[in-house]
């Protein structure tokens, strides 16, 4: 019943969250300069060409009857169409979608498995050579911006050593170093979340008490401190994951892949209103969704820490 | 336990190893890099340079230029011209397939101008065609056009991507041809990846027999240049449309890739306002362009070209050379900054930061400028509030652009000494000599008028022109014949071979 409450509280803050960005984001988009009747046209079209595109776009009517029709499209689940190419917005986004997920997922998964081990490690054995590599890591990843890292990687695996495809995404191979260079900056970040929290934990009491149970070190170690231990990485995580659908879109432009990144950047740079808007409210709701994954998780890992 | 673990790792790893297969060159398959994805593969719905590029193997013309820019038969075998100018006839191929297996006819090419001249299409190339006022179709292989005023650069309208010939039946079905093109060109095609690639095959059944002659060309989207350029070292890439200058001291030390180099038919400037003060003033516009070193900065931001002197781009059969009217000379620029006081107040130079070269070439003109004595400062905009702000709305003193060439000088003029034009030039003689070249089909009139109105812009300079840039193609050294559509930098498949 209190998972029933919880959950209809929040969808009602999720759609009234998506409801007042998609109304920002209609206006904003409108009111910075830029027309994308003109971007149809070309520098060559005729004014009376270019109002002609205008009417067919529906951009010609006045700002408020466009948001109301919009509004009530929207309200029917019903993106509409981009306005410089005319296919549906939702189609665009769906034949996105997945790859910037994939993405996303061998990113953060590569975060996990690389950070959490390295960084409670680093605690665990803290000023050992694990803590000093872990230290040096995590400065390098977060130092080192994920297009440059992305290059290097390109230039080494697929044309020095030719074992790994150029560009493109048709392959599980053409996934793996975008996926490396997405999760390293994220590594770093999940990385010293773990380091700190571990340390945290291990300095309180219940560990002493633990540890006076007769506990191995181990169990004290791997089992109650990481439990608590883990709880800021699993919220830290989440929020990373909502960035890395956002630092995807760097990613896919240096490996020429055809994410959503990509799709929404063309979408501003052409003035597609509908595109964008599709974007935006299509990105709240993922990062909505994302949240509220991380919050279940949280009261799975500890079930005393129950949401709101 | 663990050993199954490994064990399954080392499959894993060994299913994601690409197969060598891959990177190989299968018989006749051409690899080619766009730096951008296309906005539609319907050539009735956009301006945009990349959908022409791409669609040119997909769709034929009326009539096409050759790889000397002359206007040459393609499916149309011959056309006549009534005295006043006013009635265009076509003779069509008889022997032409569209993709779906229909024949094509005069009814395909009436239906298709129909479908430009619609509102329901708003194509942003009607205005080309808004001379047509009936078409008739006396026969299967007779089209005739009568039009409301002589118009004669329709020819070379014609002959443009935007005037390619769809399929009737489809155009009447509502077929989406900006996601299915359907034509009558050298490659069918198959499949398109939005922002990763278009694929398409040979079309077996192309009116010219023995064209195209590979099987196919398969067009990746890649948007990093540093990307592109190790795809054409490593073989991945068989030809990069446009080679950054800066690329080519890496390329030229590879043996397997060769670069080509020619003039492209962009005329650069950097376009006045010539509306408002301190611009209205032809002192102040012939001291910027004496302070500006053309061949310099040709040669530092776009890698090299031919310094213009007037709005034509250099290689054009109907430019002339004024360069001796402004050449480079300091002292005059600083002699005229001082007499016309210009240099009290700061001007703004708008660049469109999309374009890297026109911003490296917008930080030499600053630099040249300011040591005439004027005080300048730089603006970035994105493209849409470029063509918002800038291009429509007017709202500069200085902007740094390319006009992309016209097959037909009119395309490059018209419009131009009225405010029709974002330079907002004013000049009754030029204008009147544009409109009246369109009306005659007089070769040497028509060279005579442009001539003159070409001059006075030489003299008036509402723009600094620059001139024309080199384009530098690169391709692996067993690619043979590929070649770009003169005036329309499209690129032609049709005789490229892989040896």
């Amino acid at each position: 019943m209190d998972f029933v409450k919880f959950f209809a509280r929040r969808l009602g803050r999720l759609l009234l969250t998506v409801f007042i960005i998609s109304t920002l984001v209609f206006f904003v988009v409108r009111v910075i300069p830029g027309d994308p009747a003109l971007i149809i046209a070309g520098m060559d079209a005729s004014p009376e060409d270019v109002q002609a595109i205008r009417v067919k776009l529906g951009t010609d009517k006045p700002l408020l009857s466009q948001y109301l029709v919009w509004l009530s499209s929207i309200a029917r689940f019903d993106f509409g169409t981009t306005l410089i190419s005319g296919e549906p917005v939702i189609k665009l986004i769906m034949e996105r979608f997945p790859l910037t997920l994939t993405l996303a997922l061998l990113g953060i998964s590569i975060g996990i498995f690389v950070a959490v081990p390295l960084g409670v490690m680093s605690a665990v054995k803290r000023w050992s050579l694990w803590d000093y590599f872990g230290l040096v890591f995590s400065q390098l990843g977060m130092a080192i911006p994920s297009f440059w890292l992305g290059m290097l990687l390109l230039i080494l695996f697929a044309v020095k050593i030719r074992i790994l495809p150029l560009f493109g995404a048709d392959t599980p191979a053409h996934f793996i170093l975008p996926a490396v260079s997405l999760g390293f900056a994220r590594a770093a970040i999940i990385l010293r979340m773990a380091r700190a929290s571990m340390i945290e934990e291990l300095s309180k009491e219940y560990i002493i008490t633990a540890r006076a149970k007769g506990l191995t070190e181990r169990m004290v170690k791997y089992k109650h401190a990481l439990k608590n231990g883990l709880l800021p990485v699993i919220t830290v995580t989440g929020i990373q994951f909502g960035y890395m659908l956002g630092g995807a879109i760097i990613v896919e432009q240096v490996f020429s892949m055809p994410g959503l990144g990509r799709l929404f950047l063309f979408g501003i740079y052409q003035r597609d209103f509908t595109l964008i808007q599709g974007g935006v409210i299509f990105v709240a709701i993922i990062f909505s969704l994302v949240n509220f994954l991380a919050d279940i998780l949280y009261s799975i890992v500890n079930p005393k820490i129950r949401v709101e | 336990m663990k050993r199954r673990i490994i064990l399954s790792l080392l499959v894993m790893i060994l299913a994601l190893m690409p197969i060598s297969t891959v990177f190989a060159q299968s018989g006749g398959l051409l690899n080619f890099a766009l730096s951008g994805n296309p906005d539609t593969l319907d050539p009735h719905k956009t301006a945009g340079t990349l959908t022409f590029q791409v669609i040119k193997s997909f769709y034929d013309t009326l009539i096409e230029p050759d790889i000397t820019g002359k206007l040459v038969p393609a499916l149309a075998e011959s056309w006549s011209t009534s005295a006043d100018n006013l009635v265009w006839t076509f003779k069509l191929r008889k022997d032409v397939v569209f993709h779906n297996g229909q024949s094509f006819t005069s009814k395909d090419v009436k239906a298709t101008f129909n479908r430009i001249l619609s509102d329901a299409t708003a194509s942003p190339k009607k205005g080309d065609f808004a001379s047509i006022k009936q078409i008739d179709t006396p026969d299967a292989y007779t089209v005739v056009f009568t039009l409301n005023a002589p118009f004669v650069p329709i020819l070379a309208n014609f002959a443009s991507g935007w005037g390619a010939i769809l399929p009737s039946s489809l155009i009447e079905s509502g077929h989406n041809f900006g996601a299915q093109p359907v034509g009558t060109g050298p490659f069918k095609f198959t499949r398109w990846l939005r922002d990763n690639k278009i694929s398409m095959v040979k079309n077996d059944r192309y009116w010219i027999k023995g064209l195209p002659k590979i099987d196919g060309v398969q067009i990746n989207i890649v948007p990093e240049r540093t990307i592109q350029v190790q795809g054409l070292l490593s073989g991945a890439i068989d030809v990069v449309d446009i080679v950054d200058p800066e690329d080519l001291p890496v390329l030229g030390a590879n043996k397997k890739v060769k670069v080509t180099k020619n003039l492209t038919s962009q005329v650069l400037v950097m376009a006045m306002n010539c509306s408002k003060p301190p611009l209205d003033d032809l002192r102040v516009r012939q001291a910027i362009n004496y302070a500006i070193d053309k061949q310099t900065v040709l040669d530092i931001a776009y890698g090299g070209g031919m310094p213009g002197s007037t709005f034509m781009d250099t290689g054009n059969a109907y430019y002339t050379d004024y360069t001796s009217l402004y050449p480079y000379n300091l002292e005059k620029a600083k002699q005229l900054v001082k007499e016309t006081g210009v240099g009290a107040k700061e001007l703004t130079i708008h660049v469109p930061q999309n374009y890297p070269l026109h911003v490296k070439a917008a930080e030499l003109y600053q630099q040249m400028l300011e040591k005439a004595g004027m005080k300048v400062k730089l603006q970035l905009v994105d493209w849409s509030s470029w063509m918002s702000g800038v291009y429509t709305e007017r709202n500069y003193q200085l902007t740094v652009i390319g006009h992309t060439g016209k097959l037909d000088p009119d395309g490059t003029l018209a419009g131009y000494g009225t405010a029709k034009r974002y330079v907002l030039w004013n000049n009754q003689t030029a204008a009147n000599n544009i409109s009246k070249a369109a009306l005659t089909a007089d070769l040497e009139l028509r060279k005579r008028l442009y001539t003159e109105a070409l001059e006075l812009m030489a003299k008036e300079v509402p723009f600094m022109y620059l001139g024309t840039s080199y384009r530098y193609v690169g391709m692996r050294a067993d690619v043979m014949d590929f070649r770009m559509t003169p005036s329309l930098d499209t690129f032609d498949f049709r005789w490229t071979e892989l040896k």
